[in-house]
């Protein structure tokens, strides 16, 4: 029994061996082994959660993309999505997204229009679907987006690009952070803050916010992470004791993120 | 398959094999080979485009042969939903089946599931007596998911339970054999304490151990402690049975819904309904 299977084993390898050698043909001509080597190249540079779930979407695009072209909705989703596979703080898996998202872009457009980049449009609508995404509200992202966007004639160059997109991630996560410590300072969660409290708080953002020098957008993210509820803590040990704390005026939520936000954007440069 | 966010910091080659997509990517292509036919029809990218959609969605398994169903903790969970999805309505009729027939039943999706397996899972629920006893559906499925699921820890751990019914010392190196279930069962037979089973303490520390080195899925220490501790002293096939019940288990895995939820099929309901 043993040796009957193992012939077996001996005759079905040897024929095995001969259909290896036309399987690898087959794949190298049919531009399989080319298709796979890409898949495992973006995958290495995302390195998404769900790896599995990401080979599916890349391959599905890639076939939408061959059978119909993209059309320019597409194009603006699946740059999204890309952008959305890694924090920014993952600098260079972030910088891979931003530079799949781009070509994502440029893509399907004529040599002659795309040679400068994005259309200004699609740039813009990129950012402000990114803004939404990140948790921003119109009101909140509308002042940051007048500074980075671009007109719609013009043509977005890559850096330019880089730089609109990490500043609205950024800016995405700098509101989030700002929302929470607003929650920190607040007594209760039904009420608004102190507004004593509040301005103690936006001044220590601000000061934070002040000591990241350069244009890397990113550093004021590091900034304001020196912002540790051990700061909070003093600067509310420094405003008012608790015996006057019920009668003072208050600032509400939507004031504080947007005095916060007012704070990062003046660092912003408008882009001209 | 979510991972953690220090994926960043791994090598190329770990984060490949902590993933599995070499494994998944690897049987693509060789399932592309064996129906070439399929891809001249609908083009390459589609064909793996469809190829890991399914594997997101634990559609991949169907009529696949074992070695594939069981190559992966991803295929194995998707194997057992199947299972559950495909053959629920045996449950709602209130049926109780033999081992042969639920073999008869697994290899419907599976040509080649082995019957030692399915032997295996009935002796959990029978605790070893009469296989030819018949079960109901929901003893069977979640003692065939521990089974199933968690195939090489049951194993390690008849061997260790084997051990400390012979008197080996708690500490000696378990190597897993494919034969420890059959000696457990001998051995069983004849030794007339062996129903008393083992010091409950000693078998959890043996089994702590166990998983601090072992490289495969196993349940979580958490709930192997909450079963051990609970009595003085403790079977083979009733701690297993144990597992089976146990609700973290089921959740960590993550194939079937609870116990009470496990008959529940509304669109067959629908379908039902209409005739």
């Amino acid at each position: 029994m043993a040796e009957k299977h193992r012939a077996g084993v001996e005759i079905m390898s040897d024929s095995k061996s001969a259909r290896a050698a036309g399987d690898e043909q087959l794949l190298s001509q049919s531009g399989v082994s080319a298709l796979l080597r890409g898949a495992l190249l973006r995958l290495l540079e995302s390195r998404p959660e769900d790896p599995v779930g990401f080979l599916a979407e890349h391959f599905a695009h890639l076939s939408s993309e061959a059978e119909d072209g993209a059309s320019e909705r597409q194009s603006v989703s699946r740059a999204l999505w890309h952008l959305s596979l890694a924090h920014h703080s993952h600098r260079s898996a972030f910088n891979n997204n931003v530079r799949v998202a781009y070509e994502l872009l440029t893509q399907g457009v004529p040599r002659r229009l795309s040679a400068g980049g994005v259309r200004g449009r699609l740039y813009s609508e990129m950012l402000r679907c990114l803004c939404s995404e990140g948790g921003l509200s119109g009101s909140t992202a509308a002042p940051l987006l007048r500074r980075v966007q671009s007109h719609d004639y013009e043509s977005v160059p890559f850096e330019l690009f880089r730089q609109g997109v990490l500043t609205c991630a950024v800016f995405a996560d700098y509101i989030r952070k700002s929302q929470c410590l607003y929650a920190a300072v607040a007594s209760a969660p039904d009420r608004p803050a102190e507004r004593t409290l509040c301005h103690a708080v936006l001044s220590t953002l601000r000061d934070a916010l002040e000591t990241a020098d350069g244009i890397d957008v990113a550093r004021y993210l590091e900034a304001s992470a020196k912002i540790s509820p051990a700061k909070v803590a003093q600067a509310m040990a420094e405003v008012q004791p608790r015996a006057q704390r019920h009668d003072g005026p208050t600032m509400d939520a939507q004031e504080f993120e947007d005095a916060a936000a007012a704070l990062f954007i003046a660092r912003v440069r408008t882009v001209t | 398959m979510k991972m953690n966010t220090d994926r960043f910091s791994l090598t190329v080659d770990e984060y490949l094999a902590e993933t599995n997509v070499l494994i998944y990517l690897n049987d693509a292509v060789t399932q592309l080979l064996e129906h070439k036919e399929e891809y001249t029809q609908f083009g390459v990218v589609r064909y793996f485009a469809e190829y890991f959609t399914s594997v997101k969605n634990g559609n991949h398994v169907l009529f696949r042969e074992f070695s594939y169903i069981k190559v992966t903790p991803h295929n194995r969970e998707s194997f057992i939903h199947t299972f559950w999805k495909c053959f629920r309505q045996i449950g709602k009729n209130g049926d109780l089946l033999a081992m042969s027939e639920y073999s008869s039943l697994l290899q419907l999706l599976c040509p080649d599931f082995p019957t030692e397996m399915v032997q295996n899972a009935a002796r959990i629920v029978l605790i070893e007596d009469a296989t030819d006893c018949l079960m109901s559906f929901s003893d069977f499925i979640y003692a065939f998911q521990i089974q199933f699921f968690y195939e090489e820890f049951v194993e390690s751990v008849s061997v260790i339970y084997q051990d400390l019914l012979s008197g080996k010392s708690p500490n000696t190196v378990i190597v897993p054999t494919s034969t420890s279930v059959e000696q457990i069962s001998s051995a069983a037979s004849e030794e007339p304490d062996a129903q008393e089973g083992v010091d409950s303490s000693i078998f959890c520390e043996c089994i702590e151990g166990l998983c601090e080195r072992f490289k495969h899925k196993f349940p979580s220490t958490v709930a192997i402690k909450e079963i051990l501790e609970s009595s003085q002293r403790v079977s083979f096939y009733g701690f297993l049975m144990a597992l089976a019940k146990h609700e973290g288990v089921n959740q960590d895995i993550g194939a079937l819904p609870n116990k009470s939820d496990l008959l529940i099929d509304p669109e067959m309901d629908q379908e039902l309904e209409r005739l």
